[in-house]
């Protein structure tokens, strides 16, 4: 058997060939629209200031073409983000946090000191204690608990830091949802992945720079604007790319239209277009003659990226992927596709995470542990592969939910109910992130005997905000965009980077 | 006369002398706050001593904060001693540690020097530009060696608005640009006027002089096309879309106010009139139904249906969502930064946000599922019998009791929804909305007043029979004031419920018993409860009939829209400032009112929506017009004169043109009685609009944002023009208008909804090639090409689209099936023509209304026979070619690539 080190040289030598021809019909055809080169119309001999306008014409290459790689004002620990969602909120207390007490007071009526003045989605009255529906174990070297729910994770723990009472004040998934993702629970905000690619631009000028994947294509609670662009260019709004249909919108030419005569077609668009700028010198028409010559390269780029059937077969059973699904483990493996060819920000969402015990798939003894099975293997298959390429220490991947769960059994409606299962919870919940800049097998904050509440290291969503922000080389407070007359930043008034899960 | 021209030198001397020493002793110049000081303050200082932090306790935001004593117990500015100020001190200071701006480059000589002066000067506070307004402006006149002018565009000057913009050109010594040519002007006009290109009947009339350019203006105007067309603008201001917004994001009937603003825009009703019915239609004396309608302004913000979400919470988010809306609409003021705190930038104080949201706070609306209040359209028949009960009840009764019984009729209100129950015992606020007891169930609703009404009204439903309801006065030991059984129902109904007559306020206490069912078992699920008097005349014969008329209309299903209406005084609720913006948090209790530094409040105007609505159409307001100004100059020329649209204050962009902004809204308001048309107008009529949109690098080097208008505009078109000029010119766009939302063709699985199935079932017909103001906008997943031209998904407000040039458009134009068809569609129209050459120099002329130069022609006819080739040399070509069912011969699908690519060409996709 050959090791892995053999198999991943032999995997990049197939890629490179294929690599190769792409570039060179993707060449081919950028010469075959007469050689566009833009940079003789305008930048001439001065070498290109990344992101500043160009003195001689006024206008930058950042206007011409929006997604234009710039550098962060400081010295980034990561290039790119994956971004792991599970939507529906996962209970950490059947995952990260081990609450033995909790075990101790099972059934036991929760305390009215916890309950005063809190609200809850669905827990009316005085709710029963429930404790950890699965086992704990320390794992790796670092000793963090890994519940058995998750077999596989224990291999990656010691890359990864938990965040372990992370908190929101939102409890309701919709606003929850747009809270994590914009900084704000109303709608209107940009997303994280819009602000970063607003800050960096793409390093793959053939792909979009921010791109969503969904579990079976569907759109979590809060609707697209969770990765939308807010009032930053839409532009820098994420792209869902599908697996069913065209990955990415209208991609595919139309029946009966050849790669030839598309070809011919924006040469044909491009050259009428040059001759509209000698008579008007609008640099916008420019722009738009760049972003023909992006969408054809698009075309070909984007289908050749989503295509995991081409990755060797080791690969795809380390994830576990479904050819033909929009699985999870196909969304990894995808995920980690994207940013090796350069996506700045891949954010993908897995549902079914709502475990209120209202029946057998929402129950935290049952649902839960097929979910998080679904998931096991695919995102430590991901930190392996990330790592195995060199690719983890220039990737940040963020693991979490909306919020947590609440240490109580649920009892909507105040009925006792036939499942196992927990409400919406806010106050402390884990997340963790692994990756370039981070620090190894780290574990910060602590919830209390029962899991309820943070009581040493509560961190909230603008500090995780204000955390990726740091890594990306950004200074979450200098990061502004001004709009409806006053500066808009991803962390509000709030945020403070998490230094103590820093590398 | 040696002496006169002694005396003639001797003068010249002397002034000479004098201007000599003036220079040497000058006092120094005033200086101006709002023009020298204020920016310098912005700039440098605000961010840490400003509404937000107030550093050392010394702010520089209102007058009173920045000559009070900081915390080292003295003043940081002393009026007349600038030497004596420790501010002037600071920014001197070379310890960098002591020197402000903190650990920022020293401010420069120029700003140093304005500090000091102004501070010797008495620091006086000056008024910004944007709070107040002139009473006249007076127009530049052209002087004699303005000819310099005519030497590029003899026509320059065609109204008032040229002799600004002439005025800041010849400052900048440059020349306007000679006139578009007739056939550009004619296609820029009718975009920007009807969103469309002009048709060809109108265009040949104005290229053959049969119609002059106003006449051109003034037909396009009166086209229903302009109201389309300008709806779009209003719609992104006014957040209007078919959905609810939200996790649910679930359906709803807005389309009459759509259709509102389409038919208002086009009989052109005044601004202020606009203005006033859409905040305040239902406040207006015996409000017509289309002034019903015209309030759903503001109830286009977004509605929460998510289980376990507080209504009371997004009750309060939408009343917010009104405050900043109505600043920013028509004020360009942003009202959210004073939520939290005083502005960092504006004069406005936090309490003002109150007293602006206290104007809001009293619509009788609560964030439930139904959207309540709602205005009920009935059907003439059913009409006839609304009329029937309110007459009956006027004639018997009362003109008062008639008007109830109208208003309720109409809109279902007053009514006191069950969510508002609280301190339940076996029971519960079904998934946070709906009241529902079980057995020996019990609650209270608060503050509750019945008129001494004799009936209650309940709106509810049932699963189960044999419910005994009782609800007592106040408290459990109470008196009973009703009791009554609730069956099972078929669906939700309201009956009508004998009630104890009472005449003050109480609160109901309810309570259920019934055995019969298994524990826990909601007895029923309660919407609302209403109280009214009973129809009169019990004597009288035809009361029965009456009664169960007007009984049977309340469950009549009829289509519904909501609208805005206010509580009675009885319901009225108080507006507390919520502390850092918190609406848990409540502090002090505020009245109505607005911003101090705006302009007076009248005596005469009611502290209410509709006084606040007098307040905002004043000719003393001095943001209301020019913004409007401002706004439609945007739409026109892609830019304001003030260029953050947005906004209008002290952190603005300075007017590029102040006196002409000024001289338009004083205009709009004093001569064009606030009409819209006649703002466009003068606009479109100007010499300015009319100019070549040509460019040249030197231009763009001195004036890359076409600021100073030496240009005319050259712009990307909207989302809407896109589409609707694709189907105009392949001749399948449909002219119908009005209606509900329709759902022309989109790719699958874009629609996705949790917990509901509500789906995009395409529409058939011409519905599916109807003007893109029609589309179905769900909020949360709004049609796909429409977004990708920057159109918005109307969560919010938005005044400006910010414009994107992406290769997504690209993939759109190129391979949208929408964009496909219409390009078969003008390739057939194209095919009339038989020689190709002059089929496709036709085409191209019917596209963009110019004669196609030989190099293009030759360019698409290469791409012609490129395709021709490519689809002779392939079997079966013309099969389901583009997915369209018709067999298309290799000529077609040539053309129909040629086609494509001329509605891809930057000047189709482009107003020049």
């Amino acid at each position: 058997m050959k090791d892995s080190l053999e198999r991943l040289i032999e995997e990049k030598l197939r890629r490179e060939l294929e690599a190769k021809t792409r570039r060179h019909f993707i060449k081919q055809c950028a010469t075959g629209m007469g050689g566009l080169a833009l940079g003789s119309f305008f930048l001439g001999c001065d070498p290109p200031e990344k992101g500043k306008a160009i003195k001689k014409t006024g206008f930058s290459e950042r206007d011409l073409n929006p997604l234009a790689t710039l550098a962060p004002p400081f010295i980034p620990k990561v290039k790119n983000v994956i971004y792991l969602h599970m939507a529906g909120a996962p209970s950490q207390l059947e995952m990260f946090d081990y609450k033995p007490e909790l075990q101790k007071l099972h059934d036991q009526a929760c305390p009215q000191s916890l309950l005063e003045g809190k609200k809850f989605a669905f827990i009316r009255g005085v709710p029963k204690l429930l404790g950890p529906q699965a086992t704990f174990k320390r794992r790796g070297e670092s000793g963090n608990w890994v519940s058995n729910f998750l077999p596989h994770f224990k291999k990656v723990v010691d890359e990864v830091a938990f965040l372990k009472a992370v908190h929101t004040d939102q409890f309701n998934h919709g606003p929850a949802q747009l809270f994590m993702h914009t900084g704000s629970p109303r709608l209107g905000r940009p997303s994280i992945g819009s602000w970063v690619t607003y800050g960096l631009g793409s390093e793959n000028q053939n792909l979009p720079g921010f791109v969503v994947l969904t579990s079976g294509g569907k759109t979590p609670d809060a609707g697209k604007s969770v990765w939308g662009s807010g009032f930053l260019p839409s532009v820098y709004q994420g792209v869902q790319c599908r697996s069913k249909g065209d990955p990415v919108l209208y991609l595919e030419d139309p029946e009966g239209v050849s790669r030839d005569l598309k070809r011919s077609t924006i040469e044909a668009i491009n050259k009428i277009n040059k001759e509209e700028y000698a008579k008007y010198a609008d640099p916008e028409i420019l722009a738009r003659i760049n972003q023909y010559e992006m969408a054809y390269r698009m075309q070909i780029a984007v289908p050749h990226v989503m295509d995991i059937n081409s990755e060797p077969e080791h690969i795809k059973a380390m994830y576990g992927v479904e050819p033909g699904k929009e699985s999870f483990a196909n969304n990894c493996l995808l995920a980690r596709k994207l940013v090796e060819d350069g996506v700045r920000f891949v954010q993908l969402f897995d549902w079914g995470w709502d475990s209120h015990g209202t029946d057998h798939s929402t129950a935290v003894d049952l649902g839960l542990r097929n979910k998080c099975t679904e998931i096991d293997r695919p995102m430590t298959a991901l930190l392996l592969d990330l790592k195995q390429r060199g690719l983890l220490e220039e990737t940040l991947v963020v693991w979490g939910g909306e919020f947590g769960r609440t240490p109580m059994q649920e009892n909507r409606e105040g009925k006792k109910m036939g499942f196992k299962g927990r409400d919406h919870h806010g106050d402390a919940f884990t997340m963790w992130m692994a990756g370039g800049g981070i620090k190894k097998g780290a574990s910060h904050g602590q919830t209390d005997a029962i899991g309820f509440s943070g009581v040493e290291g509560q961190v909230s969503v603008h500090d995780v905000h204000a955390t990726i922000l740091h890594l990306l080389g950004f200074d979450h407070e200098q990061f502004t965009f001004q709009f409806q007359g006053r500066p808009f930043r991803l962390t509000d008034v709030e945020g403070e980077v998490i230094r103590e899960i820093l590398s | 006369m040696k002496k006169k021209i002694g005396t003639g030198v001797m003068a010249l001397a002397i002034i000479a002398i004098i201007a000599v020493l003036w220079n040497f002793f000058k006092p120094s110049e005033k200086v101006d706050f709002s023009a020298d000081i204020k920016p310098i303050l912005n700039k440098n200082c605000i961010t840490c001593h400003g509404g937000v932090k107030k550093n050392a306790g010394f702010s520089l935001l209102f007058k009173e904060e920045a000559l009070a004593n900081t915390e080292s117990g003295k003043p940081a500015i002393i009026p007349g001693d600038a030497s004596g100020s420790e501010l002037i001190r600071r920014i001197k200071e070379d310890d960098p540690e002591l020197r402000m701006p903190y650990e920022k480059p020293k401010l420069s000589d120029k700003e140093i020097d304005l500090l000091t002066r102004w501070i010797d000067q008495g620091a006086e506070w000056g008024r910004h530009w944007a709070y107040s307004l002139p009473e006249k402006v007076t127009v530049p006149a052209i002087t004699a060696e303005a000819g310099y002018a005519t030497s590029s565009n003899p026509n320059f000057i065609q109204n008032g608005i040229d002799h600004f913009i002439h005025a800041r050109l010849k400052s900048e010594a440059l020349q306007p640009n000679p006139p578009a040519p007739p056939n550009v002007i004619a296609r820029r006009l009718a975009l920007d006027l009807t969103g469309l290109p002009p048709t060809h009947q109108l265009f040949d009339n104005f290229s053959s002089g049969n119609l002059n350019y106003e006449e051109m203006v003034d037909t396009l105007l009166s086209l229903p096309a302009y109201g389309e067309k300008w709806a779009s603008w209003w719609l992104d201001l006014a957040r209007y879309a078919d959905t609810k917004g939200y996790e649910k994001d679930g359906g709803r009937t807005m389309w009459q106010y759509r259709d509102w603003v389409i038919k208002a825009l086009n009989k052109d009703m005044p601004y202020d009139r606009f203005t006033v019915e859409q905040l305040a239609g239902d406040l207006l004396p015996d409000p017509s139904v289309d002034q019903l309608i015209a309030t759903a302004f503001h109830r286009n913000t977004m509605n929460n249906d998510e289980g376990g979400t507080e209504d009371e919470e997004f009750r309060v988010a939408t009343v917010i969502d009104r405050v900043n809306t109505t600043y920013s609409v028509w004020q360009s003021t942003t009202m959210e930064c004073v939520q939290c705190h005083s502005h960092p930038y504006d004069p406005f104080k936090h309490e003002d946000y109150y007293r602006s949201m206290a104007f809001f706070n009293n619509s009788r609306d609560e964030d439930t599922p139904s959207e309540d209040p709602n205005i009920r359209f009935y059907t003439p028949d059913q009409q006839k019998k609304v009329d029937q009960v309110t007459q009956w009840v006027s004639k018997y009764g009362s003109e008062r009791l008639g008007q109830e019984y109208k208003d309720f009729l109409s809109f279902m209100e007053p009514k006191y929804q069950a969510h508002n129950c609280e301190d339940f015992t076996n029971g519960e606020l079904a998934d946070t909305k709906y009241l529902a007891l079980w057995d020996n169930g019990s609650c209270r609703l608060n503050n509750v007043y019945t008129q001494g009404a004799g009936f209650m009204y309940m709106h509810y439903w049932s699963n189960v029979d044999g419910t005994k309801m009782t609800i007592r006065k106040n408290d459990k030991d109470g008196e009973i004031l009703s009791e009554f059984i609730i069956n099972k129902t078929d669906g939700s109904i309201i009956r009508k419920i004998p009630f104890k007559k009472v005449d003050e306020p109480i609160n109901l206490h309810f309570e259920t018993n019934n055995d019969g069912i298994p524990p826990q078992t909601s007895t029923s699920f309660i919407t609302w409860f209403a109280f009214l008097e009973d129809i009169p005349a019990r004597a009288q014969e035809g009361h029965g009939s009456v009664s169960s008329t007007f009984l049977s209309l309340l469950n009549t299903p009829t289509p519904e829209l909501p609208i805005m209406v206010e509580n009675h005084s009885y319901m009225a609720r108080a507006t507390q400032i919520f502390e850092r913006g918190n609406w848990l948090l409540k502090a002090d209790t505020v009245q109505p009112g607005t911003p101090e530094v705006l302009h007076n409040w009248e005596e005469n105007w009611p502290k209410n929506r509709w006084g606040l609505s007098q307040w905002i159409v004043s000719k003393r307001n001095p943001l209301t017009a020019r913004t409007l100004v401002n706004r439609v100059w945007h739409q026109l020329f892609g830019r304001g004169i003030v260029a953050s649209v947005e906004d209008m204050g002290t952190q603005s962009d300075p007017p590029s043109h102040p006196e002409l902004l000024d001289w338009l809204a004083l205009r709009l308001m004093n001569e064009h009685n606030w009409s819209l048309k006649a703002l466009i107008k003068d606009i479109v009529m100007s010499g300015t609009y009319r100019q070549s949109s040509q460019n040249s690098p030197e231009l763009y080097q001195k004036d890359p944002e076409n600021e100073l208008y030496a240009r005319g505009p050259r712009l990307r078109l909207s989302a809407e023009q896109i589409r609707d000029q694709a189907l105009a010119v392949s001749g399948i766009l449909s002219n119908k208008m009005y209606g509900p939302g329709v759902m022309p063709p989109q790719p699958e699985g874009v629609w996705q909804s949790v917990y509901n199935d509500s789906k995009w079932v395409e529409s058939k017909g011409e519905d599916k090639n109807r003007r893109a103001v029609y589309t179905y906008l769900k909020r949360t997943s709004p049609y796909p090409s429409f977004i990708t031209f920057d159109a918005g998904s109307r969560e919010v407000c938005s005044i400006r689209r910010t414009v994107t040039n992406t290769p997504l458009q690209a993939l759109v134009t190129l391979n949208d099936p929408v964009y496909l068809e219409a390009a078969y569609n003008f390739a057939k129209t194209m095919q009339a023509e038989t020689e190709v050459g002059k089929a496709i120099a036709q085409g191209y002329e019917r596209a963009t209304f110019s004669k196609i130069t030989p190099s293009k022609l030759e360019v698409l006819m290469e791409l012609y026979k490129v395709s021709l080739s490519d689809f002779g040399n392939k079997e079966g070509t013309g099969e389901n070619f583009l997915g369209i069912a018709e067999k298309t011969g290799a000529n077609l699908a040539a053309l129909t690539v040629v086609a494509n690519a001329i509605m891809n060409l930057d000047e189709f996709l482009s107003k020049s």
